[in-house]
């Protein structure tokens, strides 16, 4: 049985290990005798392809052979919940040090508490704020400088 | 230094209220998240690793080798109650102490898993005693050449003995040895794959790798679910299990012990491997199989003390070897690297402190979780009335918090949250996390064991064949290697053939 993902997933290998392989070639593999430092990558990017060349032909043939492709059933997933979480999460790590912790950790944190299923805003908001304050002394004191940003006032 | 004055001396150094506290710190948070479903012991360690860089190298790893211990403890009570594991050692638990639970016996499940995880955990402390020196000592002998040759052992059994395919096992830590030869090759001075980014100049750290994989991914599997799991509406009362209870549970608790030991010491075995087979065997060689299912305490005595035996095997080739057999492990090992303790065959000899430290904390330990587990388990069934809703913005924010402590810098957080998206759709698709972990941390020693044996040998191959105990174990390896290809070949002919008759069938 083939899903049509795995293939899919088979061939991003496929481009890693072709990848791999030409940036290792340029950076020089030297020989047996004293290899270079492409040379360990080179030869695993050579070991992936040929694995991953092998299964996607065996996927192929399965497929050719209609030996059913399966449609994948994962349940009720709640996908939106996965890409905000993630696309927050991102924006959190490029805004951080322009918006500073304190600002930038709360909104990020309203978000996952609200991605996470909480229903009340006004509780949402109130959990995040003390969050905030409290990582934001503990770890003063543990010695982690935080970023400030717009807050920061010299 | 010999096995008594060292053991004092290890007691002496974990007595120290310092690391007494980070003793107890360590089996507190185990137990917390081998409680809480949805993070797991290698998650956690990796989160708190950055915590452990502002103490010294012997409180930093009996906190996190006390986390790693710990969760054993705490994974059973979920497993019991709520039936989902709170660890994937704790699977089988699920399976008889459930059902316990369910006829009003949840006390005596409870108590004979802390007792068993106790008797298992502190024989496994003294079989690594006894068994890391010889084994430290053999571990002299070698050279480049076999430690290569071991650490592709290593990484093949560890394949061998993952839950899911072979082949995509192979491929995760294919990926893995290429994620370590980011950064700077060692021997030209290249920068290898950093794309002239500074951040990639020192290669993927450990700690974002670790969270990402481990921690940000889990939250990412979980939040896309609804909540599940009910607890257990039952009074837990009589932890102590009476006679009969023990008399039941004498042998398995036993078996499980040497199982559970000589499995964890294995890469790739661990608490998990043991669980199953402890289960496995338990059920064979009983006289009532068909309890097995139904409520049997032999079914929870055996892998719970096996889970926890694993956890002591684990250490020995760490500390032996220089080389981790698991996951948890490998975040150990770059635990202490990041302190400069290089674990090896000096390792014991040149910071005996730390060894020692480490062993004696594991009997204070395990007797800590005794106490947390038996007499103050209410607290943690509490603990289980947490909602996930509250739970998963704190995981994130400990992640991200980890992440930008190690340099101040942005860039570790996003190579984090990167690895997150990583290995939240590597699990969507059942690649495993354990080879990637493992390979990236031996990646850089198995390059640098061919580069050093190519050049002593003057470029032959052979080497590795010429070097008796290089070529015992690559002989090992390959069999691992023709017996899994075997092993493959026969699921897929009893498929084809199974296949080719339901369609005759028809």
């Amino acid at each position: 049985m083939a899903n049509k993902s795995d293939i899919v997933v088979i061939i991003f290998w496929i481009g890693l290990s072709l990848f791999v392989l030409t940036f290792s070639f340029k950076l020089g593999l030297g020989n047996l005798r004293d290899p270079g430092p492409g040379f360990m990558p080179f030869l695993l990017g050579v070991v992936l392809f040929i694995i991953c060349c092998f299964l996607l032909l065996k996927l192929l043939l399965k497929v050719y052979k209609r030996s059913e492709i399966v449609k994948e059933d994962h349940g009720h997933i709640y996908f939106w919940r996965i890409g905000l979480v993630l696309v927050s999460l991102y924006a959190y790590a490029l805004l951080l040090e322009t918006m500073g912790y304190l600002i930038a950790t709360f909104i990020l944190l309203s978000i996952l508490f609200r991605s996470a299923g909480s229903k009340k805003w006004v509780v949402l908001l109130v959990s995040s704020a003390v969050t905030v304050l409290i990582t934001f002394f503990a770890f003063t004191y543990l010695g982690l400088r935080f970023p400030m940003g717009i807050l920061k006032w010299r | 230094m010999d096995l008594f004055s060292g053991l004092i001396s290890g007691f002496q150094t974990t007595l120290q209220p310092i690391n007494l506290l980070f003793c107890f710190a360590g089996v507190f948070i185990g137990t917390l998240i081998g409680v809480l479903p949805g993070i797991g012991p290698t998650g956690a360690i990796s989160i708190l690793l950055p915590i452990s860089f502002g103490i010294s190298p012997t409180a930093a790893i009996i906190l996190l080798a006390g986390i790693y211990y710990g969760s054993q403890y705490g994974g059973s009570t979920t497993s019991i109650l709520v039936n989902i594991p709170g660890e994937p050692s704790s699977v089988v638990t699920c399976l008889d102490g459930y059902q316990m639970a369910r006829r009003g016996r949840a006390g005596p499940a409870l108590g004979i898993s802390a007792f068993g995880s106790f008797i298992g955990g502190t024989l496994s402390v003294i079989g690594l005693m006894f068994l890391v020196f010889p084994l430290a000592q053999a571990a002299l002998k070698f050279g480049p050449p076999e430690f290569f040759s071991l650490i592709c052992m290593g990484i093949t059994l560890l394949i061998y003995m993952a839950r899911g395919s072979i082949v995509k096992g192979i491929i995760m830590a294919l990926f893995g040895f290429i994620l370590s030869t980011v950064g700077i090759d060692l021997i030209s001075g290249t920068a290898r794959f950093s794309f002239g980014s500074p951040a990639l100049l020192d290669g993927i750290g450990i700690v974002p790798l670790g969270m990402g994989l481990f921690g940000i991914s889990e939250v990412l599997t979980n939040i896309e679910q609804p909540e599940g799991g009910v607890i257990l509406q039952t009074k837990i009362k009589n932890l102590l299990p009476d006679l009969q209870d023990w008399k039941r549970s004498v042998g398995p608790i036993t078996r499980g012990s040497l199982l559970g030991f000589f499995l964890g010491i294995l890469p790739g075995g661990g608490a998990l491997i043991s669980s199953f087979v402890s289960y496995a065997v338990e059920k064979r060689i009983s006289k009532h199989p068909e309890t097995f299912g139904q409520g049997a305490i032999e079914g929870v005595a055996g892998p719970e003390t096996a889970n926890n035996a694993g956890t002591g095997g684990a250490f020995i080739p760490l500390f032996a070897f220089g080389l981790p057999s698991n996951a948890v492990m490998a975040i150990l090992m770059a635990a202490l690297m990041i302190h400069g303790v290089a674990p090896g065959p000096g390792f014991i000899t040149e910071h005996a402190e730390i060894f020692w430290g480490v062993v004696a904390s594991m009997y204070i330990g395990n007797c800590m979780l005794v106490l947390l587990n038996v007499p103050l388990i209410g607290i943690w069934v509490k603990l289980l009335q947490v909602p996930y809703r509250i739970l998963m913005p704190m995981i994130v924010l400990f992640c991200l918090i980890g992440a930008y402590s190690l340099n101040n810098n942005v860039a570790d957080v996003i190579i984090m949250i990167t690895f997150g998206l990583v290995g939240y759709i590597m699990r969507k698709f059942d690649y495993e996390g354990a080879p990637l972990i493992m390979a990236y941390i031996l990646g850089p020693m198995m390059e640098l064991a061919f580069r050093q044996s190519m050049i002593i040998s003057g470029g032959r191959l052979s080497i590795f064949l010429e070097r008796p105990i290089s070529a015992v174990i690559l002989g090992i390896t390959a069999l691992l290697f023709i017996s899994s290809g075997f092993s493959y070949y026969r699921k897929a002919k009893t498929g084809a053939i199974r296949k080719f008759a339901s369609k005759a069938g028809d």
